[in-house]
């Protein structure tokens, strides 16, 4: 009876999501709820959940909870540390969820909604939650191997290089497009800078009582530190508000692309728990306050969708970036449904921490799930808004003509109204000089999460402190992201100077620390600055960058998995992983072929630098703007050679895996698997970790 | 009535042990807890000795993704 109802109650679920699903997908009437796309996602989650994450892990995977995991072996309180499964899910998820599953869904809302909801929960329950799980179990197994460890072990030596120069890659790309984001977040926008510029000072000031007054009291110190926070963005206003301190703060793209740099400087060669730790814990809650204060948002005001299900811009024309919908909307979403540096995550910390294999489906598979949400909320807070304010805030002005009336014209010709009026009023209204021409997705989710917000609580009086706390919480954990990444990027170049020259590699070695720092912030700080002088906003060319770099990293995740379940002999089931991999090799071979050799300079950095150089050749150019012509010519040969570059890369691993795949499968080696060896565990089966009192 | 109070203290309890967990306040006492304890000199670290070396250790290989 009870199994009868278990059933029923499933496939209501089933039914639920598929309506809800369908109605997203076909209805072409009134403006959509946003409860709609909650629905469709939270049921599917639940279904996938259920359904596909049991299959893998019982079948593909085959858990057992009678092995002993990493943490039980070597419990040494530091590294390896079993924890509880609801705490270390927190814990993942923490690490996992960044900038890119809100910024991401943001720009790729300009093809409508219906494209990027789509990928976002059926990439994330078929691709990225399997490759985090997949990835997670597979560490456990080798007593948390790092993957590029793995990609050494598994595939070949070549392979682990690849995944070494992709992690180098990925990380210096990620860090020049993130700091583009929150330059333009903060361009001009005096309040904005000034609550951000003093999270510096509470960081150090958290950072000092945690290492001498009550040491390692984080709780205590990020209660005081988010409470400092919080008042710092209201004091915002007041600085805005003063003519001598508003011009302080006002700064260009290129002096807040100098201070980000200085900022990523300082907090690698810093003492960590000065700066860098600080930031993060009180990140790590605003993050966490802010998500579920969406969340919680959406479900109240339940806002009308205001974008169409698809624009006009699926045909590549795009003002946000350039590109049709495939593959760039797959490159765009990002991490929102896959991300190749969860599998560094998912190698890292976790598989340190777990108790039971069982729990890599909950962890693994579910906090990508949750990652997901986040995309989709972040897809209906910008979707929520008028499209036509949508586009104004994510065009550079190149693509519609500056701001103003003549912009406002541009915009209600592509079809979506819009006055300049109405520009005005809005940036008046969220305490901003402009919101005209702020590419990125920061300002646009900041607008729609503030709107959200203040429907809650507050109303319109409130807009401009709810505008400013959203754009305080993005900027909070992206530079969060661009420090740790400049210090683990400083650990990977020291590590590379330190095989040609001993001393450099000592990472207690001052010169060294700060030189290598120097070296990684000049490698991402490069791209940044090249960005924010981009007359195409920077946006439409680093962010397919970092897209495919992301992706690249994922399908060499997906090929070290799909190597292991062979050498498993789980042949019967490798589709699990084999055909995400695929997909993404196909898309990302794609958009590397048409970021580098497409014909429409807009999209291909080639044409781009061709156009650029017959406008010179045709004295076009005005002389004073002819070495500034140079330099983005010589940056758009640079984009097409590093994409080449990461493109070369993932063709090089595949050919190594399949070189290793036919002599299993041929039976011309015997595989080996580096798996730990058996020790059944010794916990009882309701053990739930230490600190949760059973010792 | 008491059930319920009972109940409600056990979920506090255990959602405040795990808030302290989540964050890293507990990680001296897991440190302390665990069986490799006494360091190298033969004496485990102090809190504020164990909190840096934490941190240190943490901060040297990707932790926050994108």
């Amino acid at each position: 009876m009870k199994r009868v109802f278990v059933i029923v109650v499933w496939l209501g679920v089933a039914l639920l999501g598929t309506g809800a699903f369908g109605k997203i997908a076909f209805d072409r009437g009134e403006p959509l709820n946003a409860t709609w796309f909650v629905v469709a996602a939270v049921c599917c989650y639940l279904v996938a959940y259920r359904l596909y994450s049991a299959f893998v892990a019982a079948k593909v995977l085959a858990l057992d909870d009678t092995r002993a995991t990493p943490s039980e072996r070597y419990d040494d309180g530091r590294d390896f540390v079993p924890t509880n499964k609801w705490v270390l899910f927190g814990h993942h998820f923490a690490a996992i969820a960044g900038p890119g599953p809100l910024v991401g869904p943001t720009l790729a809302a300009q093809f409508g909604y219906l494209p990027g909801t789509l990928w976002l929960i059926a990439g994330a329950a078929f691709a990225g939650c399997v490759q985090d799980f997949v990835i997670l179990f597979c560490s456990i197994r080798r007593d948390g191997k790092s993957l590029g460890q793995m990609a050494r072990e598994e595939v070949s030596e070549r392979g682990g290089f690849i995944a070494q120069l992709a992690v180098l890659a990925i990380m210096t790309i990620l860090l020049a497009v993130i700091g583009l984001v929150v330059v333009n977040a903060l361009k001009s926008s005096p309040w904005a800078t000034f609550t951000l510029a003093m999270t510096i000072p509470i960081a150090l000031l958290l950072g000092l009582y945690l290492r001498f007054v009550r040491p390692g009291r984080v709780l205590e110190a990020s209660v005081m530190g988010v409470a400092l926070v919080l008042f710092v963005v209201v004091a915002g206003q007041w600085v805005a508000d003063s003519p001598s301190w508003s011009c302080v703060f006002t700064l260009s793209g290129v002096a807040l692309a100098f201070a980000i740099m200085g900022y990523g400087f300082a907090a690698s060669a810093l003492p960590v728990w000065l700066l860098l730790a600080p930031r993060d814990y009180l990140s790590a809650f605003i993050k966490a306050g802010a998500i579920f204060t969406l969340a919680a948002g959406i479900l109240f005001v339940r806002p009308q969708v205001l974008m169409p299900p698809l624009t006009r811009f699926i045909d590549g024309t795009g003002p946000v970036f350039a590109g049709k919908i495939f593959p760039f909307c797959f490159i765009t979403i990002a991490c929102g449904a896959i991300s190749g540096f969860h599998s560094l995550i998912s190698s890292g910390t976790t598989p340190k921490m777990i108790l039971r294999e069982s729990h890599a489906r909950f962890i693994g598979y579910g906090a990508m799930l949750l990652e997901s949400f986040v995309g989709v909320m972040a897809m209906v807070a910008a979707c929520a808004m008028p499209p036509g304010i949508y586009f104004a805030i994510n065009s550079p002005p190149s693509i519609v003509g500056g701001a103003g009336d003549a912009a406002a014209a541009t915009i209600s010709g592509w079809g979506y109204p819009l006055q300049a009026q109405t520009m005005t009023e809005l940036a008046h209204k969220v305490g901003e000089l402009t919101l005209w021409n702020r590419a990125g997705g920061a300002p646009s989710l900041a607008v729609g999460m503030a709107q959200i917000f203040s429907s809650t609580i507050g109303g319109e009086r409130l807009l401009s402190i709810w505008y400013h706390f959203a754009i305080m919480f993005e900027a909070l954990f992206i530079l969060t992201v661009l420090d740790a990444g400049t210090r683990v990027g400083r650990f990977m170049v020291q590590d590379l100077g330190g095989r040609v020259w001993k001393p450099f590699g000592r990472t207690g070695w001052m010169p060294g620390i700060l030189m290598s720092s120097a070296i990684i912030v000049a490698l991402w700080g490069y791209f940044l600055y090249q960005g924010v002088v981009d007359p195409l906003g920077g946006i439409n060319s680093l962010w397919p960058l970092f897209g495919i770099s992301n992706q690249l990293l994922a399908a060499v995740a997906l090929v070290v998995a799909t190597t292991i379940l062979m050498k498993m002999g789980r042949l019967r089931w490798i589709w699990v992983t084999l055909l995400p991999m695929a997909w993404l090799v196909v898309i990302t071979m794609t958009a590397s072929y048409q970021k580098i050799f497409d014909a429409n300079p807009r999209i291909g950095f080639l044409a781009y630098a061709n156009a650029l150089a017959a406008q010179i050749a045709a004295g076009k150019i005005p002389a004073e703007k002819i070495a500034e012509t140079h330099r983005l010519i010589f940056n758009q040969r640079l984009d097409a050679a590093v994409t080449g570059v990461l493109a070369a890369m993932i063709l090089v691993l595949i050919v190594e895996a399949l070189a290793q795949w036919y002599s299993i499968l041929s039976r011309r080696k015997e595989p080996v698997l580096h798996e730990s060896p058996y020790v059944a565990t010794r916990w009882a089966a309701d053990f739930s970790g230490a600190a949760h009192g059973d010792d | 009535m008491r059930n319920a109070a009972k109940t409600t203290s056990r979920f506090l309890r255990r959602f405040w042990r795990g808030l302290r967990e989540w964050c890293g306040d507990a990680a001296y006492e897991s440190y302390l807890r665990s069986k490799d304890t006494p360091s190298g000199s033969g004496r485990p670290l102090t809190p504020a000795e164990f909190y840096v070396e934490q941190l240190n250790r943490r901060y040297s290989r990707p932790n926050r993704c994108c």
